[in-house]
């Protein structure tokens, strides 16, 4: 696979072991009546095996589209992966057939999503359910599949799991649901896991048990997953790197602690500071970002972010900034899209009231 | 009774032992269990004026079930909701009128709560219709005059909701709670269905508009760290009681109530050295069903530090300054001999 120099991203040469997905200069766009919405506009990404990379991005931020994109689920039309590869084990995705990319989803790369009644058939048994990827994908014995299929709903944390197998979705409750298909999702072992909001639609207490059984299955199966959220505070609790989306394109990408320790987009500061926080004073008012995310049916000249941007000059017009390094801190490279230096402004005060919090 | 605003002055929203009980059937015909979902079982506070009181707790713990029964949008089984001392509870339709005009209502989804046939100065507009507030000229002035206040331009005056995003449909069903002038705004998760930077513009506006016009709210809501940046006061629900009530900065710092410290220690926190270093309590096991009746504290099955006495003896939330309905925790509850 060759690679034109000029799309290499440092963040990625910097990878000691090869990533098991590299996404390059994605673009997918949707044929509304509106006009073309250009979903996703370049979007590169590397994983590398076992780590956790966080996807944050607003809605219509292009977060889901890129990863849809990636497992051949974007509906055509309207959409249309327009061009870009992701490669997984050196084959593009992309490209794959049918039939090809059967083989591969739920095999070796699986996703699970924000409501897990959309993934799940209503109609079938969650014995049925997990043992319909097992058989299909590791040709395994019906007596098999259903042991293996009782051993995973344990390992997912569901009690008596022998007698909850004949049980349909509906007799489970929400958080007990997405711990079946977490279990549907990981019972052929895939290499990695696609989480779309998989905590968004639960209460935090049940979102803290979910968030721990997915570190632990890691852990122990040293499974990759990209993680698709809009909370910042999950994010912190268990990302190793971030990648900041805003209108269809990574804006801030780093590894976590530096991430929240010194963001250099401005996105990303004004994310950071309009998040209330439990130590936040009442009398102080939000850091809110004004404004609303561009219309992406219009054709974006410049920064995308700009409009909304306290930092904007004249430049920002008409030139799209592109991800470049920022002060490095050792580790992971720092990369933003923006063309203001903001390493000695106010991106620390900004993010000041977050880091204080300490117990 | 849980007097905790301290002053003389009657409250300006008081709600007393208020519980909506639904009740159910299942199974066949013929073999049909009856039953009884106790949604709010039994809860009490006040609200001053000018003040904000958070009600927070997990899905199906009763906070919206709450606030609909406050304004006989669901018909409270019993209890009491007063205003200004004046009991509303099981007024007719047209006697309440005068009442909710002093109490309105934000909801959640700005895409359900808006009519989709009606344009924006229409849908501002219709309490004054409702309440003969304003006419003709008047009232579209006092249109413009509301969508200048929660920050809409006014030039959107004949638009539909589908036109505005989120954050300004929202803006859109506060300016709709406004028209009435109300003493009162009941706020079931306002943000929740919000982006971050959208949700931080709506909580700025509220908190605003609250300081210009000397509002009240109720504020419901599920996000922990919101309710903390908005309320004076908060109450935690569980499965249909308030089980901690107390002032904002006294629960964050000090929360009494095992689920309240569990809750706590449960949300995330932006911040990665923070999220390290930090001890999550992790609950076992599922919120409890309202179906079931529980003689005892209905956390029991899940708490880490319960005693005999909590499966058997339901602990009522004490009258003071910052409450916990726990046998184990609140002082004022443990030295009480146990009885059944």
């Amino acid at each position: 696979m060759t690679q034109t120099a000029s799309q290499t991203d440092p963040t990625e040469s910097h990878a000691s072991d090869d990533p098991i997905l590299r996404v390059d200069d994605l673009h997918v766009s949707f044929k509304t009546d509106e006009g073309m919405v250009r979903a996703v506009r370049g979007v590169s990404f590397d994983v590398r095996a076992g780590e956790t990379v966080a996807i944050v991005g607003e809605s219509g931020s292009g977060k889901s589209v890129t990863n849809l994109a990636m497992m051949g689920l974007v509906p055509k039309p309207p959409g249309n992966v327009d061009s870009g590869r992701a490669l997984f084990g050196g084959r593009d995705l992309l490209t794959m057939s049918d039939r090809e990319l059967q083989d591969i989803r739920g095999r070796h790369i699986a996703m699970i999503f924000q409501d897990p009644m959309t993934a799940l058939n209503p109609l079938m048994t969650v014995e049925q359910q997990l043992t319909e990827m097992t058989r299909l994908h590791l040709s395994v014995t019906r007596h098999e599949a259903r042991r293996h299929a009782i051993e995973m709903l344990g390992l997912v944390g569901i009690t008596a799991p022998e007698k909850r197998l004949r049980d349909y979705p509906h007799q489970f409750s929400g958080g007990m649901r997405q711990r079946v298909m977490i279990a549907m999702a990981l019972s052929c072992e895939p290499e990695l896991l696609i989480a779309d909001e998989p905590t968004t639609a639960l209460d935090v207490t049940i979102q803290a048990q979910i968030m721990e059984l997915l570190a632990d299955l890691q852990e122990r199966k040293g499974t990759a997953i990209v993680l698709i959220t809009h909370d910042l505070g999950v994010v912190a609790g268990v990302a190793d790197r971030v990648l900041v989306m805003y209108a269809g394109r990574i804006v801030e990408k780093a590894d976590v602690r530096t991430l929240f320790a010194g963001p250099q987009h401005p996105y990303t500061i004004g994310l950071l500071g309009s998040l209330p926080n439990v130590e936040s004073n009442r009398d102080e008012p939000l850091a809110a970002i004004p404004g609303q995310p561009p219309d992406l049916s219009q054709p974006i000249l410049g920064c995308s972010f700009r409009d909304r941007c306290d930092h904007r000059f004249d430049r920002c017009q008409n030139e799209a900034p592109l991800l470049t390094p920022r002060a490095d801190l050792g580790g992971e490279p720092h990369l933003a899209a923006c063309h203001a230096d903001l390493s000695n402004t106010d991106s620390h005060t900004a993010n000041a009231n977050h880091s204080e919090n300490g117990q | 009774m849980n007097d905790a605003v301290e002053s003389n002055e009657t409250p300006l929203l008081s709600v007393r032992d208020l519980k909506v009980h639904f009740p159910f059937r299942r199974g066949s015909l013929f073999n049909s269990q009856k039953g009884v979902i106790r949604a709010v079982d039994g809860i009490s506070f006040d609200i001053g004026r000018g003040e904000t009181l958070g009600l927070v707790g997990e899905s199906g713990c009763g906070k919206s079930t709450t606030a609909r029964a406050i304004i006989n949008l669901v018909p409270p089984t019993s209890g009491d909701v007063q205003i200004d001392g004046v009991s509303i509870a099981g007024m007719s339709d047209a006697a309440m009128l005068p009442y909710r005009r002093r109490v309105q209502m934000v909801f959640q989804d700005p895409f359900a709560s808006l009519n989709p046939r009606m344009t924006v100065g229409a849908i501002i507009g219709e309490p004054l219709v409702v309440h003969s507030l304003a006419k003709g000229r008047d009232r579209k002035l006092e249109v413009l005059r509301l969508m200048e206040l929660v920050g809409l331009n006014p030039r959107f005056l004949n638009r539909y909701p589908h036109e505005f995003s989120g954050g300004q449909r929202q803006r859109i069903g506060i300016a709709r709670a406004l028209a009435v002038q109300p003493d009162i705004i009941l706020c079931d998760e306002p943000v929740s269905a919000l982006d971050v930077s959208i949700q931080a513009q709506i909580i700025n506006l509220l908190m605003d508009l609250q300081q210009k016009l000397g509002l009240s709210y109720l504020f419901i809501a599920h996000d922990l760290a919101v309710v903390r940046h908005i309320a004076t006061r908060v109450g935690v629900m569980y499965l249909g009681r308030i089980v901690e009530l107390a002032k904002s900065e006294d629960l964050y710092a000090g929360p009494k109530h095992p689920y309240t410290e569990a809750l706590l220690s449960a949300v995330p926190v932006p911040d990665p050295e923070v999220a390290a270093k930090r001890q999550r309590i992790v609950l076992s096991g599922e919120v409890p069903s309202p179906d079931r009746y529980y003689p005892g504290c209905a956390f029991a099955d899940r708490c880490p530090v319960k005693i005999d006495r909590c499966t058997t003896d339901r602990p009522e939330l004490p009258g003071k300054p910052h409450a916990a309905a726990c046998w184990v925790r609140e002082e004022a509850l443990a030295e009480t001999p146990a009885n059944a």
